[in-house]
């Protein structure tokens, strides 16, 4: 293309976001159509991709072709692979997409769609997208090493110590947190129950199919999977209607966590291709076209958002969770904008399929992208539901009351007119006895997402069918988190415990696999229990926690990656990763001083604990309250560890003090020609 | 054409295929019962250690 075709066209895409983003951020009393928010999205997300990513592969990061990916030097067939981009970017892809994106911008909408829309723009390009490129690279310049590896040989034992000790605990809470959310979505929900439930079955079933009679064949399997789910789905609706069926389904939110907890302990035992393949393989099959359904399907229907762009709950008062915009936002929604857990996947299986250096700004900064689109969509499913509506189902009971009149008069109290016949036939529309309640945000954009299909596609006749799609395809995914993460965390202990004594880290040993299951599964499942057990709902307690969690795990990654950018001699660039950590520090510091410390009983733990001393209350409550602080307080302390251990070694090289030597593995050329590249 | 070849590619190496295809071309065996149950114990331990994103 000639520069200057090439220089109207940029500056036409930079005019139409600026005309968006305007667009979103200043109309004010009337609402706008939701396709502003995807066109803003979209040529911020083609700017930043065509000169932020650029500056930082050809100035900042020296991305080199000529240098030997571990994909080619180490090539085995099995793990070290030569792989097309493109393969490798929807390999990234879905590996980093899970119900993050979804569940977090659905929470922050209580504060209006503006600031969940401006920090998925903001913290995308400049945050998140950076943090998986950057450590993208520098785990394929080092053999395709892990996060933990990575840390401690640039940092030092510390770094190495509290990154491992930052993902255990964001496991822990990752957990937990999803099982909530499922809890949630299903209590006293035959139909959700059932179809969720079958997808067990049906899992398994294709195990042995994929093991038995077509051996290998993952997509027809997938496909034949989809069929069955979708069928359950029908099944749901069939028995959710029959008396004596929908007994066994309608369970209590205890019920459903020791289902859960049960359920986990037998996914992390069991053998991995009767179970964890083939949901992971359906969860992936499903993801996949559903993301893609649901971005044209807002597109086509382009609908109109209800939501205002800014609420009263900015103040801190909200009823889904408690806090105010400044930090809890940008906690709140983390995977769309910034996750630290992405800095997992970025040195775990793809930096040893990465052909060629030059490619991987297309995956690392790419593929965070499409994320915060999936982000966006979220947000718009979210935003599209009248603001009555959307606080009914999210705000637990013990903020608006058990009763519907109770609850309908408290959120038209607040400005958002809801009412009670409006929400039965709503509940009933979608084939639920209630939809009051319903934290956890998944409902909300099954509902919201339920709208959007139904109005394109069969209309309301099929409402119920699309919001036990899109619960069953949300609770599909956690599911799968939870198997792949109980068991990743059961790996990890296994690996810890054999260093203080050797059979405890054989992972092929029975009685290691039962101990360390039962530790890892108690661990979140006590989370899950204290989450249950919470008056207001648990997502007040649990999500900002997982916030917390995995935020500072993207500062611990953002550290070793300025402590790596300095010891390259790129101090001078530094600014690209410090910047998104000063950020980092700053939200996470304060949103767990808030947490800890706040006098409000429904932000502080230690105020809540007061409280509950004070009035003679549950004496595990109290407990789980100081618990919840103390965690807090520990991830805090580990990460101001790796910051002060970081800070040292950047002072000490840029003083000329320290060895600026780099752990990289030596240069090799590569062999591959440009036919095979 | 080359946008389908390359994302039917994209959900063969996504869903495992291609993995199992390249297994059978390295040992040397047909796609059957044995090697596939051969694949998976080899292909099994990268599987369930590899996280998934929240």
């Amino acid at each position: 293309m000639k520069p200057a075709l090439r220089f109207v066209l940029w500056f036409g895409i930079a005019l139409l976001g600026t005309v968006a983003l305007a667009t979103i951020a200043l109309h004010r009393g009337e609402q706008i159509n939701a396709l502003w928010l995807v066109t803003a999205a979209i040529c911020t997300f083609a700017l930043g991709y065509r000169f932020y990513s650029k500056f930082i592969a050809t100035k900042v990061l020296l991305l080199d072709p000529q240098r030997a990916t571990p994909a080619e030097r180490l090539e085995n067939g099995r793990d070290f692979l030569p792989t097309n981009k493109w393969v490798v970017f929807g390999h990234h892809f879905a590996a980093i997409a899970g119900p993050g994106p979804l569940v977090g911008p659905v929470l922050a909408a209580q504060f209006g769609y503006l600031p969940g829309t401006l920090w998925i723009l903001v913290g995308a390009v400049f945050g998140g997208c950076v943090q998986d490129f950057v450590i993208l690279l520098f785990s394929v310049r080092r053999d395709g090493k892990s996060l933990t590896e990575i840390a401690k040989d640039e940092i030092g034992r510390v770094g190495g110590l509290v990154a491992y000790g930052s993902v255990i605990s964001i496991l822990i809470i990752l957990l937990a947190v999803c099982a909530l959310i499922v809890v949630n979505a299903l209590k006293q929900s035959p139909w959700g129950t059932f179809t969720v439930g079958m997808t067990i079955p049906i899992a398994l079933l294709m195990g042995v199919y994929l093991r038995r009679l077509r051996p290998g064949r993952v997509l027809e399997t997938s496909a034949l999977g989809f069929v069955l789910v979708l069928a359950a789905i029908w099944g749901g609706q069939w028995a959710s209607q029959n008396p004596a069926i929908a007994a066994h389904f309608t369970l209590t939110a205890p019920q459903l966590a020791i289902a859960i907890i049960v359920y986990g302990f037998a996914a992390s035992a069991l053998p991995v291709w009767l179970l964890l393949a083939p949901r992971d393989y359906l969860s992936t099959f499903v993801k996949l076209g559903t993301i893609a359904l649901l971005t044209l399907g807002i597109v086509i229907m382009h609908p109109t958002l209800h939501m205002p762009p800014l609420t009263r709950f900015i103040d801190g008062t909200g009823p889904v969770f408690a806090g105010k915009l400044f930090p809890f936002a940008f906690i709140t929604i983390a995977c769309g904008a910034i996750s630290g857990f992405h800095s997992l996947i970025s040195s775990g299986t793809t930096p040893k399929l990465i052909r060629r250096e030059t490619e991987i700004r297309m995956v690392g900064y790419g593929a965070m992208l499409a994320e915060s689109l999936v982000a966006i969509m979220a947000t718009v499913a979210a935003c599209v539901l009248e603001p009555g509506t959307y606080f009914a189902i999210n705000s637990p009971a013990g903020i608006v009351g058990q009763l519907p009149e109770a609850a309908t008069r408290t959120i038209t109290g607040w400005g958002f007119p809801v009412f009670a016949d409006g929400m039965q036939a709503l509940a009933r529309s979608v084939g639920e006895q209630t939809l009051f309640n319903r934290t956890g945000g998944a409902p909300a954009f099954a509902v919201g997402m339920a709208h959007i299909f139904s109005n394109s596609l069969g209309g309301q006749a099929v409402m119920a069918l699309w919001y036990h799609f899109a619960l069953m395809f949300e609770a599909l995914f956690i599911l799968t988190v939870l198997d792949a993460g109980t068991r990743v965390g059961r790996f990890m202990i296994q690996d810890a415990l054999g260093h203080l004594w050797k059979p405890l880290g054989k992972t092929s040993s029975y009685p290691s696999i039962l101990a360390t299951s039962v530790l890892i599964v108690a661990a979140w499942g006590y989370f899950l229990w204290q989450g249950v057990r919470d008056p207001l709902g648990g997502i007040n307690l649990l999500w900002p926690l997982f916030g917390i969690a995995n935020q500072l795990l993207a500062t611990v990654a953002l550290c070793v990656a300025t402590t790596i950018l300095i010891k390259m001699h790129r101090a001078k660039y530094a600014l690209v990763t410090l910047a998104p950590l000063v950020w980092l520090v700053t939200v996470t510091f304060t949103a767990s001083w808030h947490k800890i410390f706040d006098p409000s009983v429904r932000i502080g733990f230690l105020a809540q604990a007061r409280q509950l001393a004070m009035a003679g209350g549950n004496a595990r409550l109290i407990f789980s309250n100081r618990l919840d602080a103390v965690v807090t307080a520990v991830l805090v302390v580990m990460v101001a560890l790796i910051l002060i251990e970081s800070a040292r070694q950047w002072l000490g090289i840029l003083a000329g003090n320290r060895d600026a030597k780099v752990q990289e593995s030596p240069f090799v050329v590569t062999r591959l020609t440009e036919e095979r590249a | 054409m080359s946008f389908l070849r390359t994302l039917r590619a994209m959900l063969r190496e996504i869903f495992d295929e291609s993995a199992y295809e390249r297994f059978c071309a390295r040992e040397g065996l047909g796609p059957c019962r044995e090697s596939y149950a051969r694949f998976l114990s080899e292909a099994g331990w990268h599987k369930e250690r590899k996280v998934r994103c929240c």
